[in-house]
């Protein structure tokens, strides 16, 4: 399953769970550019977070940072919804993560490709890509 | 505080010193005495990557001060990027080397240690009796051709990219230094822990992604001007400087950058090739740590102070 951007999830008895956090969106700005288009930024703004679908078939809330003086969104966090009271599965959150990273190089396109992600994960021998 | 194996305090023997500086605490140590020799690392590595140089240092008569970078080694990791600035590190060596009120001190500088203990020396001449520089750049343009390529090394600290495999898996302090020395089997039995053990947890790993991020790629980037200023301030010193670079360097190839320092500082002693590739301490730690007590030596007997 590919990830794919989802409405928001039931969030009832869930609860949010950092997994990510980047301070810097921009410092590549084709990669500030990709989230504003991918979930519309400029006119949701703060309003809500985007939402994606993972291959676990976990939902994945990503919470966009405002910073004065810099362009929106200045930075991102992404949170795994996982059942209230449940330990998140490291394993499962680190393989959707990976897809999540994979999707944002598809979507940033240009210069970035997904086989040079990949062969990046490779040589430093990250388990998602190895595996 | 961070417990070392016992394997790596055992080759760190030294006794641990802390100083308030700059808002943050930095782990320094602080062995013999003598005229100074300070001792810079940069990412992502720690004091730990001189442990070669101290005892000969000291027994050749001189002071030998190791400071950890704030972020890395045992000193304090501020969990917020924007903590992290070229201009901050070059206040936080000032704060402790105005704090030891060192005088006649030799900064040597590796990686980032280059650019942190240059400013400090050019902000700081009075100070300052000589450099010696290791596999590293102090001017804005051009990067290495390394620094420039999207395949491994701009995507590995992309944005949310960098946080992943620097972060969550610690990609630079294991294998990235791993694949940048010579003799990678014996860093990986005798080193990699030590490198590994001061960055426990994703949140530690911070500056291994932000640093990345203050190498200027183009006219655009954040430290260039101070970049500009280090070379202005290097082409009119006239400190003695000793360069040693590594023979297999493949990030900073000593065919342009030892050469550009050479042009730079014309009356430069070096650069003299050891095997080594980025991480040269790791490969020829002794023979460096010879090479520059040897030219310390020299400096002195011209001096008439032995």
């Amino acid at each position: 399953m590919p990830v794919t951007i989802i409405p928001r999830p039931p969030l009832a008895d869930h609860r949010l769970a950092l997994v990510l956090a980047e301070d810097r969106i921009g410092h590549y700005p084709e990669f500030r550019a990709f989230f504003s288009r991918a979930f519309d930024l400029d006119r949701v703004g703060l309003a809500e977070p985007g939402y994606v679908a993972a291959p676990s078939g976990l939902a994945y809330a990503l919470v966009f940072i405002g910073r004065s003086g810099e362009p929106w969104p200045a930075g991102v966090e992404v949170f795994a919804i996982v059942p209230a009271l449940e330990p998140i599965d490291e394993p499962t959150v680190d393989r959707d993560l990976w897809a999540i990273l994979d999707w944002m190089i598809e979507g940033v396109g240009g210069e970035w490709t997904t086989r040079d992600l990949q062969a990046t994960g490779r040589l430093y021998r990250i388990p998602p890509a190895t595996t | 505080m961070i417990d070392l194996p016992e394997s790596i305090r055992a080759r760190w023997p030294f006794r641990p010193r802390f100083a308030r500086v700059n808002g943050w605490r930095m782990h320094y140590i602080d062995e013999g005495a003598g005229d100074p020799v300070v001792l810079l690392h940069g990412n992502p590595t720690w004091g730990f990557l001189y442990r070669d140089f101290v005892a000969l240092l000291t027994a050749s008569g001189r002071r030998v001060i190791v400071p950890d970078m704030i972020g890395f080694g045992l000193s304090e990791k501020p969990t917020r990027e924007e903590a992290h600035s070229l201009d901050g590190h070059i206040a936080n060596l000032t704060g402790l080397l105005r704090g030891l009120d060192l005088t006649r001190a030799t900064i040597v500088g590796h990686d980032w240690g280059g650019p942190t203990g240059l400013g400090f020396a050019l902000a700081n001449r009075q100070r300052v009796r000589a450099l010696a520089l290791m596999s590293t750049w102090a001017w804005p343009l051009p990067p290495s051709e390394f620094h420039t390529r999207i395949f491994p090394w701009r995507l590995m600290h992309a944005p949310l990219v960098g946080p992943y495999l620097l972060g969550r898996h610690n990609a630079l302090a294991g294998r990235g230094v791993y694949l940048s020395v010579v003799d990678r089997e014996r860093f990986r039995r005798e080193s990699q822990a030590a490198y590994e053990a001061v960055l426990p947890d994703p949140a530690t790993r911070l500056l291994t992604w932000t640093w990345p991020r203050w190498i200027p790629l183009d006219g655009d980037g954040r430290a260039v001007q101070r970049f500009r200023w280090l070379e202005d301030g290097l082409r009119s010193s006239t400190w003695p400087t000793l360069l040693v670079w590594g023979r297999e360097d493949d990030v900073f190839d000593h065919g342009v950058f030892a050469a550009r320092f050479k042009e730079l500082l014309p009356h430069a002693e070096g650069p003299h090739l050891v095997t080594g590739r980025h991480f040269l301490q790791e490969d020829s730690g002794p023979e460096i740590a010879a090479r520059l007590v040897d030219f310390l030596d020299r400096l002195d007997r011209t001096e008439g102070r032995r």
